[in-house]
C-alpha cells in the first residue's frame, strides 16, 4: 500500500482494466456533479481526471468529461446508471466508439537555476511545440496541448533535466466522437 | 383556485398535492415546516397522519404506495426530521416504491451557517433517492412538485425528495397547474412502450423449442400495475410454463394457481430452485437477479437461454448476463406478446414439456416446506399456516418486518393477488412492517391488514402503535415471538459454530401489557391449543391488536441455499448432512 493513501493502489486493483473517457451531457444545475461523482465514489472507484464546463448557454447544458480506470462491465453499469440520472441527457464511453478524438491542455511552470537547465528546457519545449505563456528571470510557463499521452511524454522528458522545479496543472482529457 | 391569486409557498405545496389527488400524507411537524402545517390546518381534502417518529412516516408512505399503486407522500421537518427518513428512502429506492418526501429546511440565508436543525438534506439523500430538489425560488415550486410526482412514478419507480426552506414556504408566487407545465422529456425516464416484432417472434420461437422453460417473476411485474399480472397469467396459461416468483413477486401469479412452483431463492422451494438450475429457457419478468435469488453466480442456471424484461436498463446484465432483453413496460410487453399469439393463432404443444412437469412434480413431492407440529410448543410455520387458513376468505394485506418470520410468511402464507404483500426485500429494514401496515390500512380501510412480525423487529418502530390507535386503524400485529433475532441466530448456528453473539433479545416487554398501555388490545398464545382461538379473537376485534405468539425458540428457516452455494446445493432441513463445499467462502457473503 502506498503511504499516500489508505486505499489500495489503482494499479493493483484494476489489473485487467482499461482507461475510459466518459462524455456526459447534463443540465447545468446544482448537485449534478455530486450525483455523477457519487456513482464512482460509492463503488470505491477513483476518477483520474474531470472536466466540467457549460457548453450551451441557451439550453443550460454542461459537458462533463471524466477519465476513470475500471473493468468494462462496471463501466457499462455506471453508464446505464448515468443515463438514469434525471438531469443527464446522454452518457457515452469514448473508448467504446469506433472513432473519437481527445485532447487536453496543460500549463507547466519551470523554475531553473542556470543557463544549462534553461537551454535543455527550451530545446524540449521546442520539440514539443509548446507555447510560452510567460518568461521571467529563472521562471517560464509553457502551455502544451494534445493527447494525454503527449503531455505525459513531455513531463517525462522534463524529469530528465536535473535541478529544475516543475509545477503542473492539467485540464484532463476532453474528447468528441465522430 | 383562482389562478391569478398569489399564494405562499406552503399553499402552493397544498395546491399541487390536491391536483396530484393526494388524500393522505404521513408526517411529523417541526420548526422548519410550520408554514406547511399551517396550510394543512385550514383545509379538508388532505388527511394528515401524525406518526411518532419520522421513520414511521416513510414506511407508512411505502405501505400506502405498495397497497394502492399510488405515490405515497410524507412531510417532515429539517435536520433530524430529514435524517430520520434516510433509511426509509433507501428502502424505497431498493424496492422501487414511488414516494414523495417533502422536508422543511432552514431559511435560505441561514443555509450553510450550522443553523439550528440544519443539515445538508439534499447532500445526505442524494444517493438514496431517485432524485431530489432544494427549492430556492418559490416561483419554481409548482413545477418542482409536479415533476417530482412524475419522476417518482415513471420508469422504475422510486423516492423523490423536495427540500423547501422556510422562507420559500412563506414567499408569494402564483400556482402553476400541471397542464401548464411541460416536462422536459430527458428528465422523465419512462420505460419504452414499444416492443419489436422480432423480439416477440424470437421469444415465441424459443418457447416453442424449449423442453424445460421457467417464468421467473419479480416486483417489476407488480410495479407495472394489475394488468401486468393478468397478462402474465394469460401468457403462463397459454404456454403452460411453470412460474416461480421472487419475494416481491408473490401474488403476481396466484400462489394457488396450477403453474405456481412457489418462491425461489435463498429460502425458496426446492422445486423452484431446481427448476431454475435445470431449465433450458428462463424468462425473467421484472426481477433483477438479486444475490438472494441467484446463489453462487458461476453455478446459476448454467444451461439456459435467458430473456429479461426490465424497465431499468441498468438492471440488464448487472449480475447475470442474459441473451435477450427489453426495457419495455411489462404490462405493455406481455399484452403485445399475448396479442401476437392470439392474432396469429399460435399454439403451444404442452406435451413437449410434460416430462419437465413430471420432474418438477417429483421435486415437489419432497414437500420441502414440511414441518412437525408437536402438541405443545407452537411451530412458527404452523402459526403462519393457521393464520393463512383462518383469513382465507378475507381481503387481506400482509406486511412484515425482517427476519425469519418474514421468510415463513413468504413460504406459508398464500398470496393470490398482487399488492396484498408488502415487505422490505432489498434493504431488509427491521421495523418496516408496522408503519407499512398503517399506510396500507389508510389506503385500504376495508381490508384486513396484518403485520407478521418478529419481536426484535417490532421493537424497532414500536412507537407507531400509538399512531394506529389514534387513527383507529385496526391493524393486527402478529408476533412470532422466539426471543431471538432469529435470522441472526440461524446464521450463527450454521456459519459461526452456534456462538450466539448478542442475538438473544433480553428483557423483552410484556407485549400484552404494552398493547394495553397504548390503548390497543393485547393477546397471547403460549401453546398450540390456544393458537386458533387467539387468531380468531384477533380477527374479531375492530381495533389495533398485538398478538404475542410464543413459538419454538430454536426453529430455523428451511429450505436454505447458504450464501455462496448454488441452487442445487440447498439444505432441506437441519438434518441435511450435505454441507456445501463453499461454506468458508460463503461466510464473507451477506
Amino acid at each position: 500500500m502506498s503511504d499516500a493513501s489508505v486505499y489500495p493502489e489503482p494499479n493493483n486493483t484494476f489489473k485487467h482494466s482499461k482507461r475510459n473517457v466518459l462524455s456526459i451531457i447534463v443540465d447545468n444545475e446544482p448537485g449534478i456533479l455530486a450525483r455523477i461523482v457519487g456513482l464512482f465514489s460509492g463503488r470505491g472507484y477513483n476518477i483520474e481526471a474531470l472536466n466540467v464546463t457549460v457548453v450551451d448557454i441557451k439550453e443550460n447544458l454542461s459537458r462533463i468529461t471524466l477519465e476513470t480506470i475500471g473493468e468494462q462491465k462496471v463501466i457499462d453499469q455506471i453508464i446505464a446508471h448515468l443515463e438514469k440520472l434525471v438531469p443527464v441527457h446522454s452518457a457515452i464511453n469514448l473508448a467504446d466508439l469506433h472513432e473519437s478524438y481527445e485532447a487536453e491542455i496543460s500549463l507547466i511552470k519551470i523554475n531553473y537555476e542556470n543557463e544549462d537547465q534553461n537551454l535543455k528546457t527550451l530545446a524540449l519545449a521546442d520539440i514539443y511545440r509548446t507555447r510560452t505563456v510567460t518568461k521571467k528571470e529563472g521562471i517560464v510557463i509553457y502551455e502544451i496541448s494534445g493527447t494525454s499521452e503527449r503531455v505525459n511524454k513531455f513531463l517525462d522528458d522534463l524529469n530528465g533535466i536535473n535541478g529544475i522545479k516543475v509545477e503542473i496543472v492539467r485540464s484532463g482529457p476532453i474528447g468528441l466522437g465522430i | 383556485m383562482n389562478n391569478s391569486e398569489e399564494l405562499n409557498g406552503a399553499q402552493i405545496v397544498l395546491e399541487a398535492l390536491k391536483e396530484q389527488e393526494v388524500d393522505t400524507i404521513f408526517g411529523y411537524p417541526g420548526g422548519a415546516v410550520l408554514p406547511i402545517y399551517d396550510a394543512i390546518f385550514g383545509q379538508n381534502f388532505l388527511k394528515h397522519v401524525l406518526v411518532r417518529q419520522e421513520a414511521g412516516a416513510v414506511h407508512a408512505a411505502e405501505g400506502y404506495a405498495r397497497s394502492s399503486g399510488q405515490v405515497g407522500v410524507l412531510l417532515v421537518t429539517s435536520g433530524p426530521g430529514a435524517t430520520n427518513v434516510v433509511t426509509g428512502l433507501t428502502d424505497a429506492l431498493m424496492d422501487s416504491i414511488p414516494i414523495v418526501c417533502i422536508t422543511g429546511q432552514v431559511p435560505t440565508h441561514l443555509i450553510g451557517t450550522d443553523a439550528f436543525q440544519e443539515c445538508d438534506t439534499t447532500g445526505i439523500t442524494r444517493p438514496c433517492t431517485k432524485y431530489n430538489y432544494l427549492v430556492k425560488d418559490v416561483s419554481k415550486l409548482s413545477e418542482v412538485i409536479h415533476e417530482a410526482f412524475e419522476i417518482a412514478r415513471s420508469g422504475r419507480p422510486g423516492p423523490v425528495l423536495i427540500d423547501i426552506p422556510k422562507n420559500v414556504q412563506l414567499a408569494k408566487s402564483f400556482y402553476k397547474p400541471r397542464k401548464e407545465i411541460s416536462f422536459r422529456p430527458h428528465r422523465i425516464k419512462s420505460g419504452s412502450i414499444d416492443i419489436s416484432k422480432e423480439f416477440i417472434e424470437n421469444l415465441i420461437s424459443h418457447v416453442k423449442k424449449s423442453t424445460k422453460p421457467v417464468l421467473y417473476v419479480g416486483g417489476g411485474c407488480l410495479n407495472s400495475g394489475p394488468k401486468a399480472s393478468e397478462e402474465l397469467r394469460k401468457f403462463a396459461e397459454l404456454t403452460n410454463i411453470p412460474v416461480t416468483t421472487t419475494l416481491h413477486g408473490l401474488g403476481c401469479y396466484p400462489g394457488n394457481g396450477k403453474l405456481s412452483i412457489g418462491m425461489l431463492g435463498m429460502h425458496g422451494t426446492y422445486e423452484a430452485n431446481l427448476t431454475m438450475h435445470d431449465c433450458d429457457l428462463m424468462i425473467n419478468v421484472g426481477a433483477r437477479f438479486d444475490d438472494r435469488i441467484t446463489g453462487r453466480l458461476d453455478a446459476f442456471s448454467p444451461d439456459s437461454v435467458k430473456f429479461h424484461f426490465d424497465i431499468d436498463k441498468s438492471s440488464i446484465n448487472k449480475n447475470v448476463n442474459v441473451d435477450f432483453s427489453t426495457n419495455t413496460d411489462i404490462a405493455y410487453a406481455l399484452s403485445a406478446i399475448n396479442d401476437y399469439i392470439s392474432s396469429n393463432n399460435i399454439e403451444f404443444n404442452h406435451n413437449q414439456i410434460s416430462n419437465w412437469w413430471n420432474q418438477i412434480n417429483e421435486w415437489k413431492s419432497t414437500d420441502c416446506l414440511k414441518y412437525e407440529q408437536g402438541e405443545e410448543t407452537i411451530k412458527p410455520q404452523h402459526a403462519i399456516s393457521r393464520l393463512n387458513e383462518l383469513t382465507k376468505n378475507k381481503n387481506t394485506i400482509v406486511t412484515t418486518e425482517v427476519g425469519q418470520h418474514q421468510m415463513w410468511a413468504a413460504q406459508y402464507f398464500q398470496f393470490n393477488k398482487p399488492n396484498s404483500w408488502i415487505t422490505s426485500g432489498g434493504l431488509g429494514t427491521m421495523g418496516f412492517g408496522m408503519p407499512a401496515a398503517i399506510g396500507a390500512q389508510m389506503a385500504n380501510p376495508e381490508a384486513l391488514v396484518i403485520d407478521i412480525a418478529g419481536e426484535a423487529s417490532f421493537l424497532m418502530n414500536i412507537q407507531e402503535i400509538a399512531t394506529a390507535v389514534q387513527y383507529k386503524l385496526p391493524i393486527k400485529i402478529f408476533i412470532l415471538n422466539n426471543e431471538y433475532m432469529g435470522m441472526v441466530r440461524q446464521w450463527q448456528e450454521l456459519m459461526h459454530g452456534s456462538r450466539y453473539s448478542e442475538s438473544y433479545v433480553n428483557a423483552l416487554p410484556d407485549f400484552v401489557k404494552l398493547a394495553e398501555s397504548f390503548h390497543a388490545v393485547g393477546l397471547r398464545a403460549k401453546n398450540v391449543s390456544e393458537l386458533d382461538e387467539t387468531i380468531n379473537e384477533m380477527l374479531n376485534i375492530d381495533r389495533p391488536v398485538i398478538a404475542d405468539i410464543w413459538v419454538d425458540k430454536k426453529e430455523n428457516v428451511f429450505p436454505m441455499i447458504p450464501s455462496g452455494a448454488a441452487h442445487n446445493e440447498m439444505l432441506l432441513s437441519k438434518y441435511d448432512e450435505e454441507k456445501p463445499e463453499n461454506q468458508e467462502k460463503g461466510k464473507v457473503l451477506v
